[in-house]
């Protein structure tokens, strides 16, 4: 069976252009292959599509389903359409892809949860079926979890990244000399308490920063009072947190009522996941300093953009929504697995093993409506984290940052085979 | 912050916080001391109050101008409790229904019949919230912040978030509502008779079916009611209904099973103690109420007003 590939057709349609200029898109793709399976290409997603954490998973689901319908409207990878398959994400990771596995899926996606890709990833490296996970974004996973991983990849900006970038941030705009003491609100689970581990490591060696209150909220608490007050109390220069979607709503109205935002500056990585369910009023008093990961539709400007318009024209018309970073973690993480494998299949003249999708996505470089990305060779994605202040939109109806910064992978993230807390240490 | 200024603060995020725990536990107290049910979906018709709420206040405040001056102000928060006075309505004859329905044919089984059957009622409930309202999270952050541009507190050099008065004061009026129908108003007593001697109670002409059915559908109101208090500084989500089934338990535990007043005794002592324990140890969060709740246990083992089988107000 012989097939066409066509190559720069499909790279073209991940990157929402209708031809690319630069770097990783110059193979051959006038060959044709051989050995390529009739069937499409089955494919399973695992994230979050109820419940609070849905206010992100929902996100990472559309991403991932541009990235397919965009995929087979290029007429697939070597003339295979993707089938995508979704499971809620629960707490059965393991279950879930051991199932996908089971099912003859030939690429998982997936989770969203730091927790879920910790028991997740070795589960990967046991059964040989490559997952490019969304999110999970715990520094520890390919440092101490799976410090030497095959088949487990990750394409959204881990932790330490967003972290070192807040730490930056907080110094750019308010200067060192001004960030004395630091607070803390973070999630009291792995991520948050990853999250304030690295950013105040990396705060206390750009500045003589002291940690005046710590307070880690369960997952969904409908009361942040007593945080809020001692923060009040406290009257901290810099208070972060690494709250995310619903909980950023709670914590941010709270704040808002006990006056919160006179007495502190919130600094946050993730704030920014809330955007369709935070208030105007809310957004206007807390003048936050928030993250938005590897992707912020509005930069670059989408008037001078032509894939960042037609994202989030996308977004708006199918979903009715404003894409955020989970968008982008759903529709990279398909992206990634795409074009790597569309390259295993230039280089070898036929379909490609498991193996070598993987050893094909170690150091693969690609693009997408929020520019370019790679995947490390330690199976880590890296591209550009943006940072801005959190305003409002009386255009869009939506909150968007002002004042954009963007730090590249080496400013914010070891250099390979370091590990992220020993080479913030070494600053 | 002056330290007594904070003190009084966290303080009063315990009160609030006590007084919603007793709205919630309020119900399952009732009608474990009253059916001797343990109803496991007692959380869920929490949550569903607050899914309702979403709708309903949600639909009633768009009727009134937004609160700009003292009148404006007055009318919205007016409208508001209204708003959740209704919701609550529209619990009791999900409750009523629940009792009549499906619980009647079971009282003379086993007790675990009842435990399923309301573990059933719980996964079901919550199926029903998924089917009307979606899977994601729904708010109403417009009466939060309403309410909180009230400057009460203020009023008194205080900075303090309006919205909680209102939760304090409205559940101080349902603790003297309640005790007062229990004890000085002929429904109550004869509610409270029942519950000790069903066959006395039926000799003498009372209808315990009828009565039954009340009960539960009174439980299943301060369950909507308490949904709809605590929906507008949070969200309500899918899962929202375990954490104040598990922390009503720790409440009616506390203030000896089937007691009102130990319900509400235990409340206060559970949202005081463990807001003091969060502001002055935060790891401590999770654990407060638990640690109480053995602490108590230890130096009365059958809660602070232990009543077993009767209801006590």
């Amino acid at each position: 069976m012989l097939k066409a590939v066509g190559g720069t057709a499909l790279a073209a349609a991940l990157a929402g252009c209708s031809s690319l200029i630069g770097a990783g898109t110059n193979q051959d793709t006038s060959g044709e292959v051989s050995d390529v399976p009739d069937e499409p290409i089955q494919a399973g997603l695992q994230t979050f599509t109820e419940g609070p954490a849905a206010v992100l998973g929902l996100q990472s689901q559309y991403g991932a389903e541009l990235a397919v319908e965009r995929i087979n409207a290029a007429g697939g990878i070597a003339g295979r359409e993707i089938q995508l398959d979704v499971k809620h994400e629960a707490d059965a990771y393991v279950e879930n892809y051991t199932q996908f596995v089971s099912e003859g899926k030939e690429v998982t996606f997936g989770p969203v949860s730091s927790g879920g890709h910790a028991a997740l990833a070795p589960e990967v490296e046991a059964q040989g079926v490559v997952n490019v996970s969304t999110d999970g974004t715990v520094t520890t996973l390919y440092e101490e979890t799976v410090p030497d991983p095959t088949y487990s990849f990750r394409f959204q900006n881990y932790d330490v990244m967003e972290c070192v970038s807040a730490a930056r941030e907080t110094v750019n705009r308010l200067g060192a000399e001004n960030v004395n003491t630091v607070a803390g609100i973070n999630p009291n689970y792995a991520f948050g308490k990853d999250e304030w581990k690295v950013y105040t490591t990396a705060l206390q060696k750009l500045t003589d920063v002291e940690i005046v209150y710590e307070g880690f909220p369960d997952l969904l608490a409908d009361d942040m009072s007593t945080h809020i007050t001692e923060i009040n109390n406290q009257q901290p220069d810099v208070t972060f947190s690494s709250q995310w979607g619903g909980d950023v709503v709670t914590m941010m109205n709270q704040a808002a009522a006990n006056n919160m935002f006179d007495n502190t500056q919130l600094v946050g990585t993730v704030l920014y996941s809330a955007v369709n369910d935070l208030s105007q009023d809310i957004v206007e008093q807390a003048q936050a300093f928030s993250g938005s990961r590897n992707y912020y539709w509005g930069e670059p400007e989408p008037s001078r953009w032509s894939p960042g318009q037609k994202m989030l024209d996308d977004a708006r018309s199918k979903w009715d929504i404003i894409p955020s970073g989970h968008f982008m973690s759903g529709y990279g993480a398909v992206a990634s697995w795409a074009t790597a494998t569309e390259k295993a299949v230039n280089l070898l003249g036929g379909w490609p093993s498991q193996e070598q999708i993987a050893m094909s996505l170690e150091g693969h470089g690609f693009f997408t409506p929020a520019g370019y990305h790679v995947m490390s060779e330690r199976h880590q994605g890296l591209s550009t984290t943006y940072f801005g202040e959190m305003g409002w939109s009386g255009d869009v109806g939506a909150p968007v940052l002002n004042d954009i910064n963007s730090y590249s992978p080496p400013d914010v993230s070891p250099p390979p085979g370091t590990k992220s807390i020993d080479w913030i240490e070494s600053w | 912050m002056s330290v007594l200024t904070n003190f009084i603060t966290h303080t009063l995020h315990g009160v609030q916080y006590g007084f919603i725990l007793f709205l919630i536990a309020s119900g399952l107290t009732i009608i474990l001391g009253i059916l001797d049910v343990l109803n496991l979906a007692h959380g869920e018709l929490y949550a569903l109050g607050a899914y309702v709420a979403s709708s309903v206040l949600g639909y009633v405040v768009g009727l009134v101008p937004p609160p700009t001056d003292a009148a404006s102000q007055a009318v919205f928060v007016a409208v508001v409790l209204g708003g959740a006075v209704l919701t609550a309505a529209v619990l009791v004859p999900v409750g009523a229904a629940i009792e009549s329905v499906l619980l009647r044919p079971i009282y003379d089984r086993n007790e675990v019949y009842q435990l399923v059957l309301t573990f059933a009622l719980l996964l079901i409930i919550k199926d029903a919230i998924k089917f009307g309202w979606g899977p994601t999270p729904v708010r109403l952050q417009s009466v939060y912040s309403g309410i909180n541009g009230i400057p009460a507190a203020s009023l008194v050099g205080l900075n303090y978030p309006t919205y909680n008065l209102v939760i304090i004061a409205v559940g101080a009026v349902v603790v003297v509502g309640l005790f007062y129908f229990f004890n000085r108003t002929k429904t109550g007593r004869i509610i409270r008779a029942t519950a000790i001697d069903r066959e006395m109670a039926t000799a003498i002409g009372v209808s315990t079916d009828r009565t039954f059915t009340l009960v539960f559908a009174v439980g299943a109101f301060f369950a909507g009611f308490a949904g709809a208090m605590a929906l507008p500084p949070t969200n309500a989500t899918l899962e929202m209904g375990a954490n104040p089934l598990v922390l009503s338990f720790v409440v009616i535990v506390i203030g000896g099973l089937g007691s009102l007043r130990g319900a509400f005794v235990a409340a206060l002592v559970v949202g005081i103690l463990s807001k003091w324990a969060t502001w002055q140890y935060p790891p401590a969060e999770l654990a407060a109420p638990f640690a109480i709740m053995a602490v108590i246990l230890l130096v009365k083992p059958d809660g602070l007003f232990g009543t077993w089988g009767e209801m006590d107000a």
